[in-house]
């Protein structure tokens, strides 16, 4: 019984908090390392995942509860497994492009705005330097 | 007469408070609220051929959510570690730990409506972006045209052009045409006139402008074509068989907007009512999502700092009657921070 129980444990919360700061500048680490996306998403994901059971098991204290803890958040564990996976199959229905009339002439449009956006990219200094001048 | 001991009393139902209890149910139905934010963002985002993810687009800045991040975690320790000082009858330690919490509080909406601001001053609002170079041009003149109504309402509103049909353009532009050559209205004293007589060919230029990229909208020919009716046909004429005039272009209008920001007479209105034009391909349902999250996530944190204001409240009265509303909200508090730790991530990193 946690609530009577709370003098029996001792948690050095000042070490969870280190861990998850670390975990924080972690994330980041991976955003800028430009690694290939699906890694990036697996790692950061992860990370994120891991930074939620340090709070849930040392600051929401669920580590020291009962097994209370189990009836009352399996059923909100499974559903909300459940509701993204169920949703999932609508990723089939390309929600934009079937419904945006202005889709027909969306991808040439885009194509030429983006291919014209890249042509006025800056020049790196060192590569400017080393073309002839003209 | 023989006494039986009785039997100890039952003790029905989970070893924890009520309140405990009760809150875990809620934090269970608050898991389900984010869940399906969240999974309508996967299915959106990954239905959608595209997505913006360059920070020049989206304006996201990892930076500012990062340090928010790292304000929600500091504030998730300052509770539970005072949370900690209650439970150890210590009550002054934990109302300082508790108003360091509040301040972090303050401290993470500040950032989020820094945040806010920037998108808004780029107009990244859900329904307002643009999504196509075409879509661009028109999101231009829309804005255009709200600015030369508003510079109108100017002339139709202080009485310089009195006219019973204020909101027809074309009616109060040519009376407004009249106005540098026109004598004062009644009781309109002359230095007042004079004002207006000083800016009506400025917001004449600016209409005669927004109007011919109106009509090269609507042709959608090229800015480099004549628009006047006489000079188009004379152009027309003098096409080749099969040869046609040249499309609008986005970045014509960029270049027309740039110059009419810079005029002097009335770029600070242009400046001031129409947005830099920038396509953001599915950039109205990123804000869309990006906004409900961030959004339903500060009122959590809201309702989180009127909990711990109504324990700061009591002041010195403070005692261990509060151990368990303080414990209660805290687990709140952990749930708003745990919710953050995923949103960081989904919407700032990948």
């Amino acid at each position: 019984m946690s609530h009577d129980d709370h003098a029996t444990h001792h948690v050095n919360y000042l070490a969870i908090f280190f861990v998850l700061c670390g975990c924080t500048a972690l994330s980041v680490v991976f955003d800028v390392l430009h690694m290939p996306k699906p890694v990036t998403i697996v790692l950061v994901l992860a990370v994120a995942c891991a930074k939620a059971m340090c709070v849930m098991m040392y600051f929401m204290h669920l580590k020291f509860e009962g097994n209370w803890k189990y009836v009352l958040l399996a059923p909100t564990t499974i559903l909300s497994i459940g509701l993204p996976l169920a949703l999932f199959p609508d990723i089939g229905r390309s929600y934009y492009i079937s419904v945006a009339p202005q889709t027909g002439v969306w991808a040439p449009e885009i194509s030429d705005f983006e291919s014209h956006e890249a042509s006025h990219a800056e020049v790196p200094a060192a590569e400017a330097e080393a073309a002839p001048a003209e | 007469m023989s006494h039986t001991a009785a039997p100890p009393a039952l003790k029905m139902g989970i070893p924890i408070p009520n309140s405990k209890l009760g809150l875990w149910l809620f934090l269970g139905t608050e898991i389900m609220f984010f869940t399906a934010f969240i999974g309508s963002y996967i299915v959106l985002r990954l239905g959608s051929q595209g997505w913006p993810v360059d920070p020049k687009d989206t304006h996201i800045n990892v930076l500012l959510g990062g340090v928010n991040t790292f304000v929600l975690i500091v504030s998730s320790y300052l509770v539970v570690v005072a949370h900690e000082a209650m439970a150890q009858k210590n009550f002054g330690k934990a109302r300082t730990y508790l108003t360091g919490t509040m301040i972090l509080a303050f401290l993470f909406l500040g950032i989020k409506s820094v945040e806010y601001l920037g998108k808004i001053q780029h107009d990244i609002v859900p329904g307002h972006i643009a999504e196509t170079p075409t879509q661009a041009i028109s999101k231009v003149s829309r804005e255009m045209e709200v600015v030369v109504r508003k510079r109108f309402r100017e002339y139709t509103d202080g009485g310089a052009v009195v006219t019973e049909r204020p909101n027809d353009i074309v009616n109060v532009v040519n009376l407004i045409a009249a106005i540098p050559d026109g004598k004062p209205p009644e009781g309109m004293p002359d230095y007042v006139f004079r004002e207006y007589q000083a800016t009506a060919p400025g917001d004449l230029e600016l209409f005669r402008k927004w109007m011919n990229l109106h009509q090269h909208i609507v042709a959608n020919v090229s800015l480099t074509v004549p628009a006047l009716p006489a000079e188009y046909l004379a152009a027309r004429d003098s096409l080749k068989q099969g040869d046609k005039f040249p499309e609008l272009k986005y970045d014509e209008v960029k270049d027309l907007l740039k110059e009419m920001k810079a005029n002097e007479q009335y770029g600070s209105y242009v400046s001031a009512g129409v947005f830099d034009p920038h396509p953001i391909v599915y950039g109205n349902i990123f804000a869309s999502c990006y906004f409900l999250m961030t959004g339903f996530h500060a009122i959590h944190v809201i309702v989180g700092m009127i909990l711990f204001a109504v324990v700061l409240k009591q002041g010195s009265g403070l005692n261990e009657k509060w151990t368990d509303f303080l414990e209660n909200s805290g687990l709140y508090w952990h749930f708003v921070d745990l919710v953050w730790i995923f949103l960081f991530p989904m919407l700032y990193i990948i």
